[in-house]
């Protein structure tokens, strides 16, 4: 946890105590390690009375005295003793550079294109319009840079055909930043679905096509 | 096995079981006298990441009346190809693909560490998962725009060949056409007439081509996309266009006058979703979401009128028979609920407001069908958005965290009887001979329905011993009990998962302190709390404490050490030693106490009690305290003001709420700022383990809880100070001699009080 900077809170304005709020990442991370839960007890002593509590600062109102200094005072653990994690799945390697509305767009449009005559044109109308829209925040300042960030890499694993990834990073965008992308997300998300179910007929025409040329070598027997 | 804790430990993590007892008195006589039935907690769908399911059938036992599933407990008699019921004692012959079996050649079912274990069913149609949102539009802009925000993020989250459906009300109800073509229609009931399934279903037009298929040939599920096509589509076809429809849904038109409440129709909204599921998919899972930001006003359900002047109801209207329509609208309600129990689709209520939304009335649409119940204040709130997405979180296997339509079976040795069961569940009339007369809970039945289950989802089921006193101990000297659960996987496979377990009688007289030694004080609260909450919900609050009292001073009574008359020689051994506090703990909880809740806060903290497992009941019953401080790692501290010093932080976990306080010292020294100084950087680290750790519980736990972060003196140190156990008060401050801890004004009584005067009567010969 401590390399992660504290999630964002709550909306405090429209509900009392509302919890902090954890980023897609933080919440699908499966299988990290775990801390000890916290939930062990001490059973009352029979009599029910508490054993007389040890407070080692002086009770009462007396003048505040400063903290122990750390060097005196060792750093106290936190309950579960594991050390935190060190994967940080949202901490994607991206450079620093400022990502380029170019080139997220034109591998969304090229992957589109790819989708003509396999999707049907409605569906494709339907995509480019989203991704005109995408194309119209960008271009108006609207999105964040986590938002742009995210795209590209969004972006990346679309053209390695690594389905699962871009639709995971799809979800992560629609979970931590909903309000930014809701209008044209579903047009990517589509997209990586229509490209997938495109990608996999190609493949089975290919086995196909090859089966069909190893037949061709037998001579063929019309009657 | 080195001790009965880690018995108890290792039986929960492979069975999912936890018995109040765990050797078990022989007979009826004794068994009354143990005041605890015997009883367990079955978390049916327990998450298991060792357990890959098997694929192929069970073999059952070829009585008719037991058909009981071949398990490690069985005799195998491995050269004749035979085995005997354990439950029956019926001898069977091994189906043919089992002629290959021996003593070094066994199926899986035999294995001992199988005593779960889970089928994967091939036959059979598998239909989709269907999602219907209901969703209130009598809400306020930004309330409303969050919401449209959570359904379409959901779309995300969502199984790709799921279907999904839309119905929207306000004072009307409208049903949504999905299409993929652009033009949007919807179908528009008024709020205030109740229609029948029948009628529904006519006018949505479901009816009509099922007709003439269902005359000319048996009913065929494969006709059922055909029906609904129009409201009810696959996510990954209308995603794009479900996107558009939701971002276009504007607030209720219809305007609402000053001292007005919108005319809100949830119960005809309600009903027209469970006849649209009833008419289109019986018998597949199906969650009708309910969202909504107020009460009823209108129609069937109603639960306040629409004048702002008449509050909705209170405890105190309540009692003095001054609830107008809390009883109409309750009765329509469970009118739904049974039937969406009765098709197997389960109902969750997202109810998100400042005032009540009428829950208390609304609640057995969740209660029953297994669905959630979660309460806040606006859908703008990261409580809600958080719990929202949970709900379609993930196993390690990839697979979402829900199944749906099960039916929960019980079988059990002859000297046992099923007395009932208390989780989200309806009975389903089972009768049997191993159905005992004496209902606790939901009874006269073997076997329940569960429309919706997680891997946390918990039922309570309590049993009757049968065998006579003076009977000899029941042959083979252990009885036993199966639990098959069969349900629809996420995935929409059939599955069915079965666990026998076995515990030794023992004679109550001889044996006693092996009786005594296996007690689970902690399932035997929580079995003993469900009993309590479920009687809670028709019987009046000081008749279920005094209920309560009586059973722990009995308990007391028969385990307890002491001289007569002689309360200072009394004590409790270490298997009992928690019991009390407990009891003293759930007295107080807002489980049984509805003073400073409204009804609708009783019924959502009654529901999550009633459906979660042990650890999470048990964290409601008594909550956990954390201390931090300078002088040693962090530790469990007594839940009593005495833990409550100036230089500790506390974490309370409620499991509603999550708690940071800072004592007195530790404020002062954060408002110096000494956090900041490089020099102090271990006071920086004290304030954050807390920190840490809380946030390690939010992420996990759901529903989202609400989160605190408060100090000494600080207004919601109140959310402490009214959990901890009062052991110093106002009144008696100075007997303490110094002042340590925190004085709590109160005139509650203290566990100490309490603990007096259960040993008083306890060793008394009068009571």
């Amino acid at each position: 946890m401590a390399l992660h900077s504290p999630p964002p809170a709550g909306n405090k304005e429209r509900g009392w105590n509302d919890p902090p709020q954890f980023s897609y990442g933080l919440q699908t991370q499966a299988g990290g390690p775990k801390r000890t839960p916290l939930t062990k007890r001490v059973a009352a002593p029979q009599d029910g009375a508490p054993r007389v509590p040890t407070s080692e600062t002086s009770p009462g109102p007396s003048p505040m005295g400063p903290p122990p200094p750390s060097s005196t005072a060792s750093r106290p653990p936190a309950v579960g003793s594991c050390p935190a994690s060190t994967v940080d799945p949202i901490d994607f390697p991206v450079t620093e550079c400022e990502t380029l509305l170019e080139d997220v767009l034109r591998p969304l449009e090229q992957a589109l294109d790819d989708c003509r005559g396999h999707t049907k044109k409605q569906v494709c109308d339907d995509i480019s319009r989203r991704l005109a829209l995408l194309q119209e925040q960008w271009a108006g300042g609207k999105l964040s840079t986590p938002v742009k960030k995210r795209m590209a890499l969004l972006v990346q694993e679309l053209s390695r055909h690594q389905w699962d990834a871009a639709d995971d990073i799809h979800r992560s965008l629609m979970v931590d930043h909903v309000t930014e992308v809701s209008q044209w997300m579903v047009g990517v998300k589509r997209l990586i679905a229509e490209k997938r179910s495109l990608s996999s007929e190609e493949e089975a025409n290919e086995e196909k096509a090859a089966a069909t040329s190893e037949n061709q070598t037998v001579p063929e027997q019309d009657p | 096995m080195a001790t009965y804790l880690e018995f108890i430990q290792q039986n929960e993590e492979r069975d999912g079981v936890r018995f109040s007892w765990n050797v078990w008195p022989s007979s009826r006589l004794e068994a009354t006298r143990m005041v605890v039935p015997l009883a367990c907690l079955l978390t049916p769908l327990k998450e298991r990441l060792d357990l890959p399911p098997v694929q192929y059938e069970p073999v059952l036992c070829s009585r008719p009346t037991c058909k009981a599933i071949l398990n490690p407990l069985c005799q195998v008699d491995y050269r004749a190809k035979l085995w005997a019921c354990n439950f029956c004692f019926q001898r069977n012959q091994f189906p043919p693909a089992y002629t290959g079996i021996s003593e070094v050649n066994q199926p899986a079912e035999l294995m001992p560490q199988f005593s779960t274990i889970e089928y994967m069913i091939q036959r059979g149609p598998q239909s989709p998962l269907v999602f219907l949102y209901v969703v209130d539009t009598c809400l306020e802009e930004e309330d409303l725009q969050a919401l449209k925000e959570s359904l379409q993020m959901s779309l995300s989250l969502l199984p790709p060949d799921a279907l999904v459906g839309l119905i929207t009300f306000g004072r009307m109800v409208q049903v949504h056409e999905l299409s993929c073509e652009g033009i949007s229609k919807s179908y528009v009931f008024r709020g205030t007439k109740d229609l029948t399934a029948k009628q529904i279903q006519d006018m949505l037009g479901l009816t009509k081509p099922a007709m003439p298929m269902q005359q000319a040939r048996p009913a065929q599920p494969q006709e059922h996309p055909f029906v609904s096509s129009r409201f009810l589509q696959p996510v990954h076809k209308i995603d794009m266009n479900l996107t558009d429809l939701l971002g276009e849904l504007q607030r209720d038109p219809w305007p609402v006058n000053q001292g007005k409440r919108p005319l809100r129709s949830t119960g005809v909204a309600l009903s027209i979703a469970v006849g649209l599921l009833e008419g289109t998919f019986p018998n597949t899972g199906a969650r009708i979401m309910l969202f909504t930001g107020g009460p009823p006003t209108q129609g069937p359900g109603m639960v306040v009128g629409d004048e702002l002047k008449v509050p909705i109801r209170s405890w105190h209207d309540i009692e003095k028979d001054n609830a107008r329509f809390m009883k109409k609208a309750t009765k329509h309600y469970e009118m739904l609920a049974n039937r969406t129990a009765t098709n197997g689709h389960c109902i969750d209520i997202y109810a998100c407001a400042l005032d009540q939304t009428g829950l208390l009335e609304m609640k057995c649409c969740a209660n029953l069908t297994g669905g959630y119940m979660v309460m806040g204040d606006s859908f703008n709130t990261s409580l809600f958005k958080q719990t929202f997405q949970r709900i379609f979180s993930k196993d390690f296997n990839g697979d979402f965290r829900m199944a749906f339509g099960a039916t929960l079976e019980v079988k059990t040795s002859r000297e046992l009887k099923i007395a009932g069961a208390i989780g989200p569940c309806v009975s389903l009339n089972v009768k049997g001979p191993c159905v005992s007369e004496n209902e606790l809970g939901v009874g006269g039945t073997s076997q329940w329905k569960i429309c919706a289950l997680d891997a946390t989802s918990t039922l309570g089921i309590y049993f009757e011993v049968v065998n006579q006193h003076n009977a000899p101990i029941p042959q083979g000297g252990r009885g036993a009990i199966q639990f098959v659960t069969q349900y629809q996987h996420s995935s929409t496979q059939r599955r069915i998962r079965v666990t026998t377990i076995a515990r030794n009688w023992a004679d109550a007289q001889s044996q006693f302190k092996h009786i005594e030694a296996a007690f689970d004080q902690e399932a035997a609260a929580v079995l003993m709390a469900r009993l309590g909450v479920f009687r809670a919900e028709s019987e009046e609050g000081p008749d279920i404490l005094r209920w309560l009292d009586r059973q722990l001073i009995r308990l007391c009574q028969k385990f307890g050490q002491y001289n007569k008359e002689d309360p200072t020689s009394f004590r409790l051994s270490d298997s009992f030693s928690l019991y009390p506090q407990f009891m003293f703990h759930l007295r107080r909880s807002p489980f049984l106490q509805v003073f400073n809740n409204s009804p609708d806060e009783s019924s959502y903290y009654r529901h999550h009690f009633a459906r979660q497992d042990l650890t999470q009941s048990l964290i409601m019953i008594q909550p956990i305290l954390y201390s931090y401080s300078f002088h040693g790692p962090p530790e469990p501290v007594l839940l009593d003001s005495s833990s409550i010093l100036a230089d500790r932080i506390l974490l309370m976990d409620t499991f509603f709420q999550i708690v940071i306080y800072l004592g007195e010292t530790i404020a002062q020294w954060r408002k110096a700022g000494y956090q900041d100084m490089p020099e102090y950087e271990n006071f920086k680290h004290l304030l954050q383990a807390p920190v840490d750790d809380a946030q390690e519980i939010l992420q996990a736990r759901f529903p989202m809880p609400r989160y605190i972060n408060t100090e000494h003196g600080g207004s919601q140190a109140r959310f402490l100070l009214s959990k901890v156990n009062p052991s110093q008060t106002h009144n008696n401050l100075y007997a303490w001699g110094q002042e340590t801890g925190a004085p709590i004004l109160t005139d509650d009584v203290s566990l100490q009080v309490f603990m007096d005067h259960l040993k008083k009567l306890a060793v008394s010969s009068a009571s």
